[in-house]
């Protein structure tokens, strides 16, 4: 110790300390401890792994939104039946398994790995690609048996990939999720085939598909930075070709801080103007698969993404419109409606005060008077616009005005803001109630080949054809993201096997999730959770 | 003046504009008024204008208290009885219609009174705090939440009927209320601004008015015309303003009865 004349004063730490989870090495993905900490009024996610160092990732924007979010937790529902078993513990398992706190709210199929696109932001690492794999129709077929299995009439069911329309059998698979007590289907695209295909928006209409559109903004630069060519010509032929046909659309988008947040104002302005868009779904790029260089400390969070849009349509919408959905871990997602009528806009929150039936801890005793559970649905992973009108109708009655809410339902516009979790940002604790399950093939013979060198190291020892795996937040449906190597990660660069593994798994790849036999040997199809990213156990030392 | 207000609360034109919660502050203002007023389990309690019901219901089963709400609106006092019965809670709620200014129950018969976003609306003020006090046992509390305004600082077409009706026209400056039931011989122990509420209430109202208008606004059946909304968004827009400006607000009052001191 050196001497000091003056004793030396003890100082407070710069960060208050809110919790202690578990996350994975960005890098080598194994799985490690971790801890969030506030700073300044944000939420920030950080970990150390013994090979690769430190890594601190911010999560929230909005410390004071992240902590007031938690009243809005819903306790989970149990599955009908659970699809794995819990042998290593989360996240290594990573299976709908008896710890999971969620039952699935959307299933995700994805189709192929294939694109028509070779987009620079892709959380699937999807392209134009060889090597990639296909889901044939009994796969599917038996995949969407486990869902059911799993959920009895599960509420919505989503095809992407890859890019699902360019599948020639897309349409035998949403005829057959049709066939079964699925409620709704929707299919998750870049549009290319709805703008040049005259056939398929009438043959979505026929089939009652929703569609899911990528649609990143209005700038010339948005689309040659995240879809690597100008598009804006087809999505509006796309879009176009929807509304002739009666195909009821949700835009998606994927944003990137810098790069198309300052069109988010525009993006659901367009939507609402547009007629066979019912609803825009925003979504901070996941830095996973594909993705453009990012700092981790300073990506888009959705607290960023609802004051952009409050800054954005300040004569609309406000930060507080904006309600965390109790399903899955309310700070994976916030949703409002907004009641649209020509110069009318009216978000449904500032007709009922939400916190009185979404806010599960302080409203413990009171009668359940049904507004709460058309609530529910519509605060879900699982709300589309097409589902919204029975419940908002319901929700709304509160106010008296049930015949005109009928009529006002068919004014309803959707916003979501939805964040996907990647390696950077996992947390355990979230991912243990993520109810957006990818619904994946387990037998060995299904989908293909790993497009990773190192996937193809193993094929698991999976025996049943189909499961179903929580979609981990980290890898979002159409948000796009992209770059398999971080490039500013911090830490020391990644060894060529070790970013290779943040790229996406196809299904069955050797994954430390799928590295267990499902319970189930009979050859029927189960539903797992599964990381979009392979996370490792650590060595025992 | 009176009757006639509680009419207008009744009618399916307030209704659609209100809604179910006819005060400020929702459910979570009515909670905080409960703990703020201590209230235990077993207590006896009286709600003063009951509406439908939601704020009695709450007491009992959040606090555990029984519960009698009086409201001056027969349709009302049906809607909360029924209410009441399908919480399972009728045999800890009761409603009956009667005057604030003319309370049917004995002397010091309570434990405490609540009054949410009422007490502006009744002509004879002190009278209606005379009875609060009187139900009161000694050592009881009156909790109450109402609109504030500042003197002189309302628009004139607020303080018509329709101003009437939304319990702008007769609110008093927060001061107000305090001398009014220091008169009736309650002490003020809290006092607190809730401003948020009434603007968040004013913008609730404006957010009906224009889903009506989106729908229903002039067709057959519906109790509002066009006209109506129009001048009612006018009305809101002026609320709106007017609570901005610090003109109108929103407060809550905590006041008990002294217990009586021991006979000399």
């Amino acid at each position: 110790m050196t001497e000091h004349a003056v004793p030396q004063q003890k100082v407070d730490r710069d960060e208050v300390f809110l919790e202690y989870t578990k996350s994975i090495c960005p890098l080598c993905k194994t799985v490690v401890d971790a801890q969030v900490n506030i700073r300044d009024n944000k939420v920030y996610l950080r970990k150390r792994c013994r090979e690769h160092g430190q890594f601190e990732a911010l999560v929230y924007g909005d410390a004071e939104a992240y902590l007031d979010s938690a009243r809005f937790n819903k306790p989970g529902t149990l599955p009908l039946v659970f699809q794995t078993e819990v042998k290593d513990g989360c996240p290594t398992d990573c299976g709908l398994c008896p710890e999971h706190k969620q039952h699935a709210c959307l299933g995700i199929v994805e189709v192929n790995s294939d694109c028509n696109l070779d987009c620079p932001i892709c959380f699937a690492d999807s392209g134009h690609q060889s090597d990639g794999f296909s889901l044939t129709l009994e796969q599917v077929e038996k995949m969407l048996d486990a869902y059911v299995a799993s959920e009895g009439e599960p509420e919505v069911v989503m095809f992407s990939g890859g890019e699902p329309s360019i599948h020639k059998h897309i349409l035998d698979f949403i005829d057959a999720a049709r066939r079964r007590p699925i409620r709704n289907v929707v299919l998750n695209t870049n549009g290319i085939r709805l703008a040049t295909d005259k056939r398929f928006a009438p043959a979505l209409a026929e089939r009652k598909v929703t569609v899911y559109l990528q649609f990143d903004g209005f700038d010339r630069e948005t689309h040659l930075a995240i879809r690597g060519k100008d598009l804006r010509d087809l999505k509006q032929r796309a879009l176009d070709a929807c509304a002739a046909a009666g195909v009821t659309v949700m835009l998606a988008a994927a944003v990137e801080r810098g790069l198309n947040d300052h069109e988010l104002g525009d993006i659901i302005r367009f939507g609402v103007q547009h007629p066979a868009v019912r609803g825009v779904v925003l979504q901070p790029v996941t830095h996973s698969g594909r993705h453009l260089e990012f700092d981790p400390l300073n990506r888009l969070t959705n607290s960023d993404v609802i004051e952009a849009i409050a800054a954005q349509l300040p004569e609309w919408l406000r930060t507080d419109d904006f309600f965390p959905v109790p399903c899955c871990f309310p700070t994976c997602r916030s949703i409002t409606y907004l009641l649209a009528d020509g110069d009318d806009i009216v978000p449904v929150t500032r007709l009922v005060q939400l916190e009185d039936y979404l806010d599960y801890v302080t409203n413990r005793a009171l009668p359940d008077t049904g507004i709460r559970a058309a609530l529910e649905k519509l605060w879900s992973a699982s709300a589309f616009p097409d589902t919204s009108g029975p419940q908002l109708e319901c929700a709304t009655c509160g106010i008296d005005l049930p015949e005109a809410l009928q009529e006002a339902t068919d004014k309803a516009f959707m916003l979501v803001v939805q964040d996907f979790q990647d390696p950077y940002t996992l947390n355990v604790k979230t991912l243990m109630k993520c109810c957006v399950e990818m619904i994946t093939p387990t037998d060995g013979s299904s989908p293909s080949a790993p497009t990773t060198p190192s996937a193809t190291a193993s094929r698991s020892a999976n025996s049943s054809p189909a499961s179903a795996s929580p979609m981990s937040c980290p890898t979002p449906p159409n948000s796009s993201p992209t770059p398999s190597r971080p490039r500013t990660a911090p830490a020391s660069p990644p060894t060529p096997a070790a970013a290779d593994t943040c790229r996406r798994m196809p299904p069955t790849s050797e994954s430390a999730c799928d590295d267990h036999t499902p319970p189930r040997g009979d050859g029927e199809g189960v539903l797992r959770h599964r990381l979009p990213v392979r996370c490792r156990r650590r060595d025992p030392r | 003046m009176k009757a006639c207000c509680a009419t207008a609360y009744q009618s399916d034109a307030v209704a659609a504009i209100l809604g179910d919660s006819y005060h400020p502050g929702g459910l979570a203002l009515t909670r905080h008024l409960a703990r703020s007023l201590q209230l235990q389990p077993g207590m006896r309690v009286l709600d003063v204008a009951a509406g439908p019901g939601s704020t009695a219901l709450l007491l009992a089963a959040e606090f555990g208290c029984e519960v009698v709400g009086v409201d001056l609106g027969e349709r009302n006092v049906a809607r909360a009885r029924e209410a009441a019965r399908q919480a399972g809670l009728a045999d800890r709620v009761g409603f009956r219609t009667a005057d604030a200014e003319q309370l049917p129950f004995e002397d010091r018969s309570f434990d405490a009174v609540v009054c949410e976003c009422a007490f502006c609306t009744f002509p004879d003020k002190p009278t209606a705090a005379r009875e609060l006090a009187r139900v009161l046992r000694p050592g009881g509390r009156a909790g109450i939440t109402d609109i504030t305004v500042t003197p002189g600082g309302l628009p004139p077409d607020l303080t018509d009927l329709a101003g009437w009706v939304a319990c702008l026209a007769d609110a008093r400056p927060l001061e107000q209320y305090a001398e009014l039931l220091a008169a009736a011989g309650l002490r003020t122990g809290l006092a607190e601004r809730h401003d948020d509420a009434l603007r968040r209430m004013v913008e609730q109202i404006d957010a009906r008015l224009r889903v009506h208008r989106m729908t229903t606004a002039g067709k057959a059946g519906s109790p509002l015309t066009g006209a109506d909304i129009h001048r009612a968004l006018a009305l809101t827009a002026q609320a709106q303003r007017a609570v901005a400006a610090g003109a109108a607000g929103y407060a809550l009052l905590i006041a008990d009865k002294p217990k009586e001191a021991p006979a000399p």
